[in-house]
């Protein structure tokens, strides 16, 4: 199944843990879940999936949600442009920027970042007990996050 | 959740708002009320309105009531998202929508709006919720009414002082003042002054040279209309003819204080005889009467360069924790402040507060009875 690539596959091993039924997280939503202690959104962006940690490098806001958004991307002087509509996350707090795709702040990517995480699309194979209150069929799949 | 805040915090700056404006209606007579039906109520902050802000409509995202109404305007949500959260013991509101009453042309129309909102705080805040104390705004069009309104309000056990804003027609040290201060002095009440409505009205423009392009620029010029207030307070020597007072100055940073003062005590030496009734160093004025809070708290270069500056700022009397809720630029009382040594965090964090606002620590009985 198609899998978001992120830039931070880890080698270390994760494990897979169920987040929602496809047909429960359409394009433009997003699903805050609670894994091993951790808070982590996932989203789906226009059919692509990602993951973040639900928590703000700067002061631990409830980073996941936050808007889902464009910004005005680096001009010259005086020129505004509004671009990059539905990659970028904006804090609830103070308002600092994330893109989805790599969690790297937009005003310091190289220093100043959030925790990704690898978000897969698979057929639902074995009827899982936790899930059983849903009859799913191969063609609708889960969404699982690698934590 | 988090984990809950051990310590004892007192929040020196809690924004709460109304849900429509009509609830000041039941506090002013028919004749504002009619006015405001047909203009709205004709106040508006620094800049009078043309800039930006931060967050979402300068809110911290998630602080919007579910039913759609204003940030800040819901009690419950308040206890839930800070008081309750961070184990606030007291809590200093400042109010939002009528703190530009001094911008307004009306003086008495000024003063109407001031003593409503007061009444409203207390009815709708202070009296519901005891961890609330509030500030009575004054308008300062004509302090012989905003010494009246003070007198009218200061008695309530749910009101720890005055509040302004930032911009004015003229500097806080003047004597245009004194009938406001007379009041306050008499009582040993504090003045509180909260940044904004610089440039507003009839205020003077929001920065020395005029007037900035963009809301992060009109945001740095708090600190220079904080030192233009206090730089007459002790020249004007009000420090002296009001030694009962305290004033305090909120949002408008504190890492810039120490070297201020620095300058401000050099150039004493030398200028000291056009001002003789300022007998000591400007800096010994500053560090035993005026008051700053936390937030917005910056970075600086990590915690050590923040430590230094907490020592050379005295901040071990002279700063105060705030949170700023519900604005966009809140501070976190878990992780805003660097680490430093448990004394000056508990002065920081509440002491300093509970000595300016005279707030009794509240007991575990006291906690029991609410
Ligand atoms: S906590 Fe996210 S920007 Fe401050």
């Amino acid at each position: 199944m198609e899998q978001a690539t992120t830039e931070r596959a880890s080698t270390r091993t994760r494990e897979k843990h169920f987040v929602a039924l496809l047909r429960d997280l359409p394009p433009g939503s997003r699903k805050i879940v609670s894994i091993q202690g951790r808070s982590i959104g996932v989203f789906n962006i226009d059919g692509q999936f990602y993951a973040l940690k639900n928590s703000c490098p700067h002061q631990g806001a409830p980073l996941c949600a936050g808007r889902i958004k464009g910004t005005r991307v680096a001009t010259k002087p005086f020129e505004y442009v509004y671009a990059r509509e539905n990659e970028i996350i904006k804090c609830p707090w103070h308002g600092w920027e994330f893109e989805i795709s790599t969690g790297r702040s937009i005003f310091n990517p190289h220093r100043v970042r959030v925790q990704t995480y690898d978000v897969t699309v698979e057929a639902q194979e074995e009827p899982d007990p936790s899930i059983e209150m849903y009859p799913v069929t191969v063609e609708e799949g889960v969404v699982m996050v690698h934590v | 959740m988090p984990p809950r805040a051990k310590e004892a915090i007192i929040d020196c700056d809690i924004h709460q708002r109304f849900k429509s404006h009509k609830e000041l209606y039941p506090y002013l007579s028919k004749a504002w009320q009619k006015d405001i039906d047909e203009f709205g109520l004709r106040l508006t902050t620094t800049g009078s309105g043309g800039f930006l802000n931060g967050g979402t409509g300068g809110f911290r995202e998630d602080s919007y009531p579910a039913d759609g109404t204003m940030a800040g305007s819901d009690l419950p949500l308040m206890r839930e998202q800070l008081l309750d959260y961070y184990d606030i013991e007291y809590g200093i509101l400042t109010g939002q929508d009528c703190s530009p009453v001094s911008t307004l042309p009306n003086a008495d129309y000024a003063n109407a709006i001031a003593s409503a909102y007061n009444d409203w705080m207390i009815e709708h805040w202070i009296e519901p919720e005891p961890r609330l104390k509030g500030l009575a705004l004054i308008a300062l069009q004509n302090p012989n009414q905003a010494a009246k309104e003070l007198e009218r309000v200061l008695d309530h056990p749910g009101i720890v002082g005055a509040l302004t804003q930032a911009g004015a027609r003229f500097p806080y040290g003047q004597r245009f003042y004194d009938p406001i201060y007379e009041v306050l002095n008499d009582r040993g009440m504090p003045f509180v002054v909260h940044t904004g409505g610089e440039g507003s009205g009839w205020n003077g423009n929001p920065t020395p040279v005029g007037y900035p392009s963009y809301y992060i620029e009109a945001r740095q010029s708090r600190a220079m209309s904080y030192q233009a207030h206090i730089t007459s307070l002790i020249f004007e020597g009000a420090f002296d003819r009001f030694p009962n007072i305290q004033w305090v100055f909120i949002e408008g940073g504190y890492i810039w204080l120490p070297t201020f003062l620095w300058r401000l005590d050099s150039d004493w030496k030398g200028l000291r005889d056009q001002t003789p009734w300022v007998t000591r160093p400007p800096s010994e004025y500053v560090f035993e009467r005026v008051r700053f809070t936390t937030q917005p708290m910056e970075q600086g270069e990590g915690p050590k360069s923040l430590l230094q500056i907490f020592e050379w700022g005295r901040a071990e009397k002279t700063l105060m924790f705030a949170t700023d809720y519900p604005h966009w630029d809140f501070d976190s009382p878990e992780q805003a402040l660097p680490r430093m040594p448990e004394e000056l965090r508990r002065r920081i964090m509440s002491e300093n507060a509970r000595e300016v606002f005279k707030l009794p620590v509240r007991t575990t009985e006291a906690l029991a009875a609410d």
